[in-house]
C-alpha cells in the first residue's frame, strides 16, 4: 500500500474552495455577527438611558405622592372636626403609614376618651432647724408641685403647676393660716400662643419676668442647687418683697439681633395685692383691688459666643393703694449675668425696689442682690451664695425686712438622675436682732 | 495574501465583535456610583420635603436641637426627633451640635419645658427607618440618619454650606457594628 500525498492542482483546487466557502457563506455569517453586535451595542446605551429615565420618573412619581398625602394630612390636621375620609389607595407603603398615623393624631385629639396632658411632678423633704427663738427642728414636707402641661394645638400649649403646700403663709410679715395643715394653690396656670420665634403670647397666672430666678425655677426645688430661693426672689406667702406672680398677658420673643441673641419679654397684669395688712391672698387672681395694672418689660441677650451667659434686666412698674396710705408707686429695677453650664453656674443679680408715696417727698429704696457660684464634681456640687437685702425700717410696703444679709454654703449630691440630696449652712445677720444660724438637709426630686 | 488580509480582517473583526458583545453584558458598570467609604460615614441632619430651609449655621443647628428655636421660617412647628440613647448616631449629635451629655440634654429639656421656653420635647424613635418616617410624615420635623440610610422621602440640609457628602463636613458617625 502506498500512501500518495495530494497533488498540487487538488491542493490549490481545495483552498480555492475553502475561499470560496469563507467568502460567501462564512464572511455574510461573520459580517452579520459583527453588524449585529455594533447594532447591540448601540442600543444598549438607550436601553440604560431610557432605564435611568424610568427611575428618574418612578422617583419623581413616588416624590409627588408624597406630597399629595402630606397635603391630605395638613388639610386633616387644619380641619376642626373632619369625618374620616376615605383612605386612598396607593402603592406606597409609606404613605399608607403616613395616613395610619395622622388619622391617629386627629383621633386622638378629638378623643375625649383621651387625655391629652403631660404630667411631671416635684417634691422635696427637709429636716430643720436654726438658731432663732421659738423655731423647732423638723421635717417638713415642701410643696408638692404637679406640673401639667398640654399641646393643644400646634400654635397653642397649656401649662400650669399645681401645688400642695403645707404650713401657715407670711405676707409682708403677718402670719396667716395654720402650722401642719395643707393647702392647694394654682401658681401657674398659662395659656400659651405661640405664633412664631418673635412672639408669643400666654395669658393667665405666670411668673414675673423680673430678673433671672423667678423664671427660671419657679416652684421646684430639684431643679435649684440650694434648698431654697434667695431671698430676693422669696414667694409672696413666704415673705418675700418682689411680685413674683402676675395674673394678666405676657407677650414674649426673640429680637433679630444675630448672635446676640437678644429677647424681650412684655408683660401686663394686675400686679400684687396692696392693701396692708394683707391678710388675703396677695396674688390678685380673680379681683384687682385698682383699675391701674402693673407693667413689666424685661430685655435679656443670650450671646452665641459665650454658652450659657445671659445678661438682662428689667424694669417693672405699678401703683400700690395700701389701706390708710397714699398711693405708692412701685418701681423695681432688675439686672443679672448669669452663666450656666451643666458643670457650673455662676448667677448674680441685683434689684431695687423704689417705693414712691404720693404727695411725699420721701423715697424709699430697698437694694438687694445675690451672687451664688456652683461647681459639679461627679455626682457633687459644691456650692456658695451670698446675698443681702436693706429694707428700710420705715418702708410703707414691707416694715419686717429691714437688713438681711449673709453666706450660705452648701453641696449637692445626685442619688440619681431624679433625686437630689443637699445639705445647706446659713448664716444671716439681721437688723437689730441676733444673726441666724440654720441648717438644712433636704432632698428633692422629680418623679 | 489578500485572502490573508481578508481572514485577518475577519477574525479581528469577529475578537472587537466578541469583545464588544462581552462588554455589553455589564450595561450599568459605568453608571454605578464610585464607591464613598467617607461620606456614607457621614451623619446627615435631614429635614421634612416640605421645609424650606436648604442651610443652617452649626449655632443656628445647636438653637434648634436644643430647643431655643422653636419655629421654621415657614412658621411651621419645629419637631425635634431623636433616636433612642445608646446609639451611635445620638451620641454624635449630643457631642457635636449639643455638646452635652446624656443627662445634661435630658435635664436642659425638662428645665426648658418646665420654663415654658421650649414648646415640645424632642420625640425618641428606636430606629433611623422611624425616624425616616417621622421626618416624611410631619412638616416641621428635623432629624438626623446616616447617609447610607438616606433616601428621597426625606432631604437633608447643608450645615455651613457643607452636605453630608462634602469634603470638611462636621457630623461623622463610626460605622455600625456587624452583629
Amino acid at each position: 500500500m502506498k500512501f500518495s500525498g495530494p497533488s498540487p492542482i487538488r491542493g490549490n483546487l481545495a483552498l480555492k474552495l475553502i475561499g470560496r466557502m469563507i467568502v460567501w457563506r462564512i464572511f455574510p455569517l461573520l459580517l452579520g455577527i459583527l453588524v449585529s453586535t455594533t447594532i447591540l451595542r448601540a442600543q444598549q446605551p438607550a436601553a440604560a438611558a431610557d432605564k435611568q429615565t424610568l427611575q428618574l420618573l418612578l422617583q419623581r412619581i413616588d416624590q409627588l405622592e408624597a406630597r399629595v398625602q402630606q397635603l391630605e394630612a395638613a388639610k386633616q390636621q387644619t380641619a376642626p372636626i373632619s369625618l374620616p375620609s376615605a383612605p386612598v389607595q396607593t402603592s406606597s407603603p409609606q404613605v399608607s403609614e403616613t395616613e395610619l398615623q395622622t388619622d391617629n393624631a386627629v383621633t386622638e385629639r378629638m378623643d375625649a376618651g383621651k387625655t391629652l396632658l403631660r404630667m411631671r411632678g416635684f417634691g422635696d423633704i427637709t429636716l430643720h432647724g436654726d438658731s432663732q427663738r421659738h423655731d423647732t427642728t423638723a421635717f417638713s414636707l415642701g410643696q408638692l408641685n404637679l406640673f401639667i402641661t398640654s399641646d393643644i394645638s400646634e400654635k397653642f400649649k397649656f401649662l400650669s403647676e399645681i401645688i400642695f403646700e403645707g404650713g401657715p403663709d407670711n405676707i409682708f410679715g403677718e402670719t396667716r393660716g395654720e402650722n401642719n395643715s395643707f393647702g392647694v394653690d394654682v401658681e401657674r396656670m398659662v395659656l400659651q400662643y405661640s405664633r412664631s420665634d418673635y412672639f408669643k403670647l400666654a395669658v393667665g397666672r405666670y411668673h414675673t419676668a423680673i430678673g433671672y430666678y423667678n423664671t427660671a425655677y419657679h416652684h421646684s426645688t430639684w431643679f435649684q442647687t440650694t434648698t431654697g430661693r434667695p431671698f430676693l426672689f422669696q414667694f409672696e406667702d413666704r415673705g418675700g418683697i418682689l411680685p413674683v406672680h402676675t395674673v394678666g398677658a405676657s407677650a414674649s420673643g426673640l429680637i433679630p439681633s444675630g448672635h446676640l441673641g437678644l429677647h424681650y419679654v412684655a408683660e401686663v397684669g394686675n400686679g400684687r395685692a396692696s392693701r396692708s395688712p394683707i391678710t388675703e391672698e396677695p396674688v390678685q387672681n380673680v379681683v384687682d383691688d385698682q383699675n391701674h395694672k402693673a407693667f413689666n418689660l424685661a430685655l435679656f441677650f443670650r450671646p452665641d459666643a459665650v454658652r450659657g451667659l445671659q445678661v438682662g434686666f428689667s424694669a417693672y412698674r405699678d401703683l400700690l393703694a395700701p389701706a390708710n396710705l397714699p398711693r405708692i408707686g412701685e418701681t423695681i429695677f432688675a439686672a443679672h449675668a448669669v452663666l450656666v453650664r451643666s458643670k457650673f453656674e455662676w448667677l448674680n443679680e441685683a434689684l431695687i425696689v423704689r417705693h414712691a408715696p404720693n404727695g411725699i417727698p420721701r423715697v424709699f429704696n430697698t437694694p438687694g442682690f445675690y451672687t451664688q457660684v456652683s461647681k459639679q464634681f461627679g455626682s457633687y456640687r459644691p456650692y456658695f451664695r451670698y446675698q443681702y437685702v436693706n429694707a428700710s425700717r420705715t418702708e410703707p410696703i414691707f416694715p419686717d425686712v429691714g437688713l438681711r444679709q449673709g453666706p450660705s454654703v452648701g453641696l449637692r449630691y445626685d442619688a440619681s438622675e431624679t433625686v437630689a440630696l443637699k445639705l445647706q449652712y446659713d448664716y444671716t445677720a439681721l437688723r437689730g436682732q441676733p444673726a441666724v444660724n440654720a441648717l438644712a438637709l433636704q432632698v428633692g426630686f422629680t418623679f | 495574501m489578500r485572502r490573508l488580509a481578508g481572514l485577518r480582517f475577519i477574525l479581528v473583526s469577529a475578537v472587537f465583535s466578541i469583545a464588544a458583545l462581552c462588554s455589553g453584558f455589564a450595561p450599568n458598570a459605568r453608571s454605578l456610583p464610585e464607591p464613598q467609604i467617607a461620606s456614607e460615614q457621614n451623619l446627615a441632619v435631614v429635614v421634612n420635603l416640605s421645609n424650606p430651609v436648604q442651610n443652617l449655621s452649626m449655632p443656628e443647628l445647636r438653637r434648634i436641637f436644643l430647643g431655643g428655636r422653636s419655629h421654621w421660617p415657614n412658621g411651621r412647628r419645629i419637631t425635634l426627633v431623636m433616636i433612642e440613647p445608646g446609639q451611635p448616631e445620638r451620641a454624635v449629635v449630643l457631642g457635636e451640635i449639643c455638646q452635652m451629655h446624656e443627662t445634661d440634654f435630658n435635664n436642659h429639656f425638662l428645665h426648658g419645658v418646665f420654663t415654658g421656653e421650649v414648646l415640645v420635647s424632642p420625640k425618641t424613635l428606636a430606629t433611623p427607618v422611624g425616624i425616616r418616617k417621622f421626618v416624611f410624615n410631619v412638616p416641621g420635623a428635623i432629624g438626623y440618619l446616616r447617609v447610607s440610610d438616606l433616601d428621597p422621602s426625606v432631604r437633608a440640609i447643608r450645615i455651613d454650606e457643607r452636605g453630608p457628602e462634602d469634603k470638611g463636613y462636621r457630623l461623622h458617625v463610626p460605622p455600625r457594628s456587624s452583629k
